[in-house]
């Protein structure tokens, strides 16, 4: 028989809350802490992670909105290429948090944009290409360009060697892989190995070794060209559980890469797609772990189902090294009013900039915000994003609702708010029209301001004037 | 002139839509006279106006019956020297 494990659990009265605010300090996205070791068996054997090395890596985040994120879509106009790119510097700060970003080059478009994001003169993101590197042509566009860095395409899976790319053996793909990376060697270029579909490789068999020979290559030319290597999960199969096995587990996928095969940590990248919503989390497992960069898209917009957000990853980064570390995340607001201005679809409910992310539409949740806005926000989104928590108004919304919309309206806080008890009039109004008239959409905003007008006028004349 | 629980009673029926002579001190708000909440609120604005006085808003709608109120108005009343 078992011994219980259970034990008792004695009540910790206390007549002040707790609000756990060395996690939930409401001025960052809450803390990502850890209380021990990550322990992850590889070959059976426990393998230990610290994870407070995560506050003295660089971990970087990397952006290909301008590649993977426009394959997605009709192609950015320059201008719109140059006002993102010089919100992206914003966003990443000083200290180039967001680190570099990728461009295509093989129209006059590609390289003009290339140029105007360059003479904007800021340091960060710095800029790399990407080339399908099918031809040595290619590395002279990247040359001509005077850029240092290029993505190469160099496909992993058997299902890419053999079936889409048509290579006889594995053997003549790595050798045409490695002829591609000499050339870049040559050219002065560094290559950035992007392994496409490692998630459905045969690592053992072809990617380790492979990546090995990256490694022995490198050693024969200056530092500054030594290979990165991007693990590129594809099709979104990659998985983050304990005892998940390879090619699928990113644990073991980065600790090998990063131990075993001897990529240095500040050399290798993680690119996700969503295709299992997983997307994000695998990318941020891929930083424990050990790969330094996150590769990213603003969004999350790319192809198919897109890869890991970047706002994403930026809330990630503060919340793992607990500082905005010169991160900019108003920027984040900038950028998605920018994006809906030029067509780009986000939904009401996605994270962060979606116009509902921090609008509650229950009235016992709005009873919650009117009396400490952190109950139901997720962090201080008025300093952080410049977006203050909001209510829509429905049937659900209550009078608690109500008050909540018309003090944020009249900007009022603290003992300035108003008490629901003198906004009846407006709370009955709302209350009217889904039970008396059977509304069944949400009131706007207009109708709401129109009817604060109407039935509170001494409150009005006081808050807005005439 | 009205005594206080009969203004209360007054306002009650008027904002529940019921007959006076149906209520009674110890019915229950919600329970007995099936106060919605939006109508909590509206109760407590028109005792307000009713007997001129300002309500604490949080303590006002803990007020659960109808005898409750005429309490709680009565002792406001007082504090903020309302004669009734």
């Amino acid at each position: 028989m078992s011994e219980s494990r259970t034990r008792p659990f004695p009540l910790v009265d206390r007549t002040d809350p707790n609000l756990l605010e060395e996690t939930f300090d409401y001025s960052l996205p809450p803390l990502i802490r850890f209380d021990g070791p990550i322990i992850e068996y590889v070959e059976g054997k426990p393998v230990q992670f610290d994870p407070k090395a995560l506050k003295t890596r660089e971990l970087v985040i990397t952006d290909t909105t301008f590649r993977d994120g426009q394959q997605a879509r009709p192609p950015y106009t320059i201008e719109q290429m140059v006002h993102i790119y010089d919100l992206l510097a914003k966003l990443g700060g000083p200290n180039g948090v967001i680190r570099q970003t990728e461009f295509f080059l093989y129209t006059r478009n590609d390289r003009e944009t290339l140029d105007r994001c360059r003479a904007l003169g800021h340091r960060y993101p710095e800029c790399t290409g990407w080339i399908r590197a099918n031809s040595m042509d290619d590395f002279r566009l990247v040359q001509e360009n005077k850029l240092t860095e290029t993505g190469l395409l160099t496909s992993c899976s058997d299902y890419h060697i053999f079936n889409k790319l048509k290579f006889k053996s594995r053997k003549e793909c790595m050798d045409r892989y490695c002829q591609v990376v000499d050339a870049a060697f040559s050219a002065g270029i560094r290559p950035r190995c992007h392994l496409e579909d490692i998630t459905r490789a045969d690592v053992e068999g072809f990617v380790f070794p492979f990546v090995e020979r990256l490694m022995r290559m490198s050693e024969q030319v200056p530092e500054k060209l030594s290979v990165k290597v991007r693990m590129c999960d594809t099709m979104g199969f990659g998985l983050t559980y304990p005892g998940a096995e390879l090619p699928r587990s990113v644990p073991k996928l980065v600790y090998k890469m990063n131990q075993e095969v001897g990529v240095p940590s500040s050399r290798l990248e993680w690119h996700g797609h969503n295709d299992f919503h997983k997307v994000h989390v695998n990318a941020a497992t891929a930083w424990l772990y050990g790969c330094d960069a996150l590769n990213s898209t603003l969004f999350g917009f790319g192809e198919r189902t897109g890869n890991p957000p970047l706002e994403g990853a930026v809330f990630e980064y503060i919340a793992l090294r607990g500082d905005l570390c010169g991160i900019r995340t108003e920027a984040i607001t900038e950028l998605a009013e920018y994006m809906r201005s030029i067509g780009l679809p986000i939904a009401e409910n996605y994270p962060f900039v979606g116009r509902g992310f921090n609008t509650t539409q229950a009235g016992i949740h709005a009873g919650g915000l009117r009396q400490d806005e952190r109950i139901y926000n997720i962090f201080d989104t008025t300093a952080l994003l410049g977006r203050p928590p909001r209510v829509s108004l429905t049937d659900k919304s209550g009078a608690d609702g109500v008050a909540h919309w018309i003090n944020e309206f009249f900007g009022l806080k603290g003992d300035q708010r108003i008490s629901k008890i003198k906004m009846h009039k407006v709370a009955r109004w709302v209350f009217d029209q889904y039970e008396v008239h059977g509304r069944l959409t949400a009131i706007s905003d207009q109708e709401m301001e129109a009817k604060v007008r109407e039935l509170m006028p001494d409150y009005w004349a006081r808050h807005k004037g005439q | 002139m009205a005594t206080l629980q009969e203004r209360v009673i007054a306002v009650t029926a008027r904002v529940l839509r019921m007959e006076p002579a149906t209520i009674r001190p110890e019915h229950h708000f919600a329970k007995d006279l099936g106060a919605e909440s939006i109508q909590s609120v509206e109760l407590v604005a028109n005792f307000e106006e009713e007997f001129g006085i300002e309500m604490d808003e949080d303590a006002a709608l803990s007020v659960s019956t109808v005898g409750g109120a005429v309490d709680f108005i009565g002792k406001v009343c007082a504090e903020q020297g309302v004669a009734v």
